[in-house]
């Protein structure tokens, strides 16, 4: 029935864009991308053609704001006691579709406990964030002194160094750490925009502004250190005391234990016999002291004691080793087998004793007699 | 400003950028609604359609062209073209409204299962996602009087 035949004329396209590329991203279109929809129609009336447009419908594309936090380090960043700036490492990735500027707040107090293994029983101090500005993965310290992500593009990443100062403590055995990061608004390159508040959803709004809505994950599951669309993100790491210090100390004491002219009371005369008592103790728990070697001049005027040296847990009621070891006097330890060994030195008039392991909390004493002149 | 009301929908146009009409009998509107997900009080979660206002990447929408015929004599031979704004990703008819020819360069309409686009191995079967222009023809005249609208999803890319 149709009497003329009629040709649509197609409009060229009648989407306008902010940028070419504003939907190229895998965030999608860019927020605040301004979408228009135009229809044509033609029609006959009467046999005459005759041609409209519809209105421009339009919207624009709102700030969808998703991004994430990551631990970009495998396990606990093994530190020493009193270590400056030691550094655990963080990803945060831009899912938004805009560009965006993120707060960094780095926290070692609001952890929950099971999140991360073992016990935090430490803080660290002058915990701080920094931006790896130079992009190397590694913290330079006089580089790397941005201390927010400015202006991160859509889909881009960037590594963040949470930074404390280990104290020298010897109970600190773990701290753990987080990164706690918050969507901020970009667009002034080198300042650092005010953090973004969700457009109440309840509210009727203008279709020419740029509704924030978020859409970011919970980034911490059960735990409580974020909640989804809060346009905030954590995530966990810590510090681990690997190699540290012990507490070591020394105790020297004399006893005499004949003098050859009383039975009981000796006194400390010319041909009495004194023995020393050289106690080592390990102060620091769990942690061993390897390699423990003790040297001791014998005093003025006294005589070594050949093979009076012995050495054991300590003893008690007085006795320094209690069913300790006696060591031979010379220096070839060849077949000693038990981590113990001692010798004297004619020539120096030394004692030196020598302990492979002193274990955390443990104590192992050496004595050795000396004959007064 | 021109705001048509349909006989059952209320169709409220998003944004109107004021162009100028044509003059002529038939009237053309186009909206564009997104998909809102409302909680009842019975708790369950209902999809309803709400003009574009909050509309952010991967939202659902429709874009609605409504027409009526003001003059006193029928028109005949009517196409509605619309393409498919770039930032949008056709999905398919709306429902309860009539399938459009599509096309994937604007020249070469036809139904969206018979349409090919090129591909690196030849030709192949189009995907929703390949077509960026939409057409209805209308078999029938509009009656003085009579309106009536068309419609299709997409999806904000």
């Amino acid at each position: 029935m149709f009497v003329k035949k009629t040709i649509a004329v197609l409009l060229a396209g009648t989407a306008t864009l902010a940028a070419d590329n504003a939907f190229a991203q895998s965030t999608g279109t860019a927020a605040g991308t301004s979408v228009d929809n135009t229809a044509s129609v033609t029609y006959t009336v009467n046999g005459v053609n005759q041609s409209t447009t519809s209105n421009t419908a339009s919207f624009v594309v709102d700030r969808k704001v998703n991004f994430t936090v990551v631990t970009d380090q495998t396990g606990f960043t093994q530190v020493t006691l009193g270590q400056q700036d030691a550094v655990t490492k963080f990803k945060v990735t831009n899912t938004t579709n805009g560009t965006q500027d993120f707060i960094l707040d780095p926290d070692q107090n609001n952890i929950g406990v099971g999140i991360l293994p073992g016990n935090d029983n430490f803080d660290v101090a002058s915990l701080r964030a920094f931006v790896d500005s130079n992009n190397n993965g590694v913290y330079d310290a006089n580089v790397d002194t941005q201390t927010f992500i400015d202006e991160l593009a859509p889909d881009a990443s960037v590594t963040v160094f949470v930074v404390g100062n280990v104290p020298s403590t010897q109970s600190a055995a773990i701290a753990w750490d987080s990164l706690h990061v918050i969507v901020a608004a970009g667009g002034t390159t080198g300042t650092r925009g005010s953090a973004l508040i969700a457009t109440d959803l309840n509210l009727a709004n203008a279709d020419n502004t740029v509704d924030i809505v978020f859409a970011d994950n919970d980034s911490d599951g059960a735990a409580i250190g974020d909640i989804a669309r809060n346009g905030e993100g954590r995530a966990y790491s810590g510090y681990e005391v690997g190699t540290r210090n012990v507490a070591l100390s020394v105790n020297k004491s004399a006893r005499v234990v004949a003098d050859g002219v009383n039975l009981a009371n000796f006194k400390a005369i010319p041909g009495a016999t004194v023995e020393y008592c050289l106690t080592v103790t390990n102060a620091t728990p769990l942690v061993a002291a390897s390699s423990v070697v003790l040297t001791d001049v014998i005093p003025a005027n006294t005589t070594y004691v050949p093979g009076s040296m012995a050495m054991g847990a300590p003893g008690t009621l007085g006795a320094c080793v209690a069913a300790g070891s006696t060591e031979d006097d010379d220096a070839d330890d060849g077949t000693e087998s038990d981590g113990l060994t001692a010798a004297f030195d004619g020539g120096s008039k030394t004692v030196s004793a020598r302990i492979t392991t002193v274990p955390g909390l443990g104590s192992v004493a050496t004595a050795f007699r000396v004959k007064i002149n | 400003m021109t705001r048509l009301l349909s006989g059952t929908a209320a169709i409220t146009i998003a944004t109107v950028a004021a162009p100028v009409l044509a003059a002529g009998p038939l009237q053309v509107s186009a909206s564009v609604m997104v998909e809102a997900k409302e909680r009842g009080t019975d708790g369950a979660v209902r999809v309803k359609l709400v003009p574009a206002s909050r509309v952010v990447p991967g939202d659902r929408m429709t874009l609605v062209v409504a027409y009526r015929n003001t003059g006193g004599q029928p028109l005949s031979n009517v196409v509605i073209a619309n393409p498919v704004p770039a930032a949008l990703m056709f999905q398919a008819a709306a429902p309860g409204s009539p399938a459009p020819e599509v096309s994937a360069d604007g020249k070469t309409f036809t139904t969206l299962s018979a349409l090919r686009v090129a591909g690196p191995a030849g030709p192949r079967a189009a995907k929703p996602a390949d077509v960026t222009h939409v057409r209805w023809r209308m078999t029938a005249p509009i009656a003085p009087g009579a309106e009536g609208r068309f419609a299709f999803n997409a999806v904000l890319k």
